[in-house]
């Protein structure tokens, strides 16, 4: 399929299979378009599902920062389950 | 691209790493402030562990060396490479000869609709302006998507824009895995 297009685009056959790699890549890592199952998914819709999962990675960064931040305040009284958490951790 | 599970172990150890020195640092914070002490230490720990390879990992550093206070956990975060890394002059230079190349090839490679317009472009006007409406919401997304990307309006071509984000979303997804399983530990 790709080989069909780059013969008929005529232009360079590495580039244009580069960026179908990658943009097939990228759809990978997109929860929706992953279940959609479809290969004509046009580039702007890529983008926009894109944009939209980044944006929702970085809210729940910080929601989840703000809830250790709430979790921590309150074991920081208790020193040794911060210390057991912390010999958790490393 | 490293393995997912040594990516989450990097941003582990060095997010541990900067929590350390933000609570050794200062005693006492209030929930917010400890709320960006726990963010910004994730997101220099993320930048750390793809050690200045990548456009959005420098642009983090960069960014973050810019407040007096931060700069110091970067530095102890980072150790000896901080200081090639904090200079904004080391931003890779992300240009590339295939710019507008890439622009129009990358719109071929995603979809039909390019093929079928091109063959009834001279027949039915309304395909055309299908395509140049398309073309409006690509450019549109992408600069939303530079955005986005941390150091995103240094990158000049969409070839590396594609590959920055692929590596970002990758390294944003460990990070909130690790966060995650930490929160639902405690």
């Amino acid at each position: 399929m790709s080989s069909r297009r780059s013969r008929q685009s005529g232009v360079s056959r590495i580039s244009d299979d580069q960026i179908i790699e990658l943009v097939s890549k990228l759809r990978q890592h997109l929860p929706e378009i992953r279940e959609r199952r479809s290969d004509k998914v046009s580039a702007s819709k890529v983008l926009q599902e894109t944009c939209s999962y980044i944006k929702n990675l970085h809210k729940e960064v910080d929601d989840l920062s703000e809830r250790l931040s709430q979790l921590l305040s309150t074991i920081d009284a208790d020193s040794a389950e911060a210390a057991i958490i912390r010999s958790l951790i490393m | 691209m490293p393995p997912p599970s040594s990516l989450k172990q990097e941003f582990l150890k060095k997010w541990m790493m900067g929590l350390h020195i933000c609570s050794s640092s200062k005693k006492n914070m209030s929930i917010l402030e400890r709320k960006k002490a726990i963010k910004l230490s994730a997101d220099i720990a993320l930048a750390s562990a793809r050690n200045g390879t990548t456009c959005w990992s420098q642009a983090i550093i960069v960014n973050a060396s810019q407040d007096d206070q931060d700069k110091i956990l970067v530095q102890h975060v980072l150790g000896r490479e901080s200081e090639r890394l904090m200079k904004k002059g080391s931003v890779l230079p992300l240009t590339s000869n295939k710019r507008i190349r890439s622009r129009k090839i990358l719109r071929r490679s995603c979809g039909s609709i390019r093929r079928r317009a091109r063959k009834t472009i001279a027949t039915s006007p309304p395909k055309v302006v299908a395509i140049s409406i398309a073309k409006k919401l690509i450019r549109k997304r992408t600069q939303l998507l530079k955005r986005l990307v941390p150091g995103g309006k240094f990158i000049m071509d969409e070839i590396s824009l594609i590959e920055e984000t692929l590596d970002y979303i990758i390294s944003l997804q460990a990070q909130v895995d690790v966060m995650r399983s930490l929160a639902n530990a405690s």
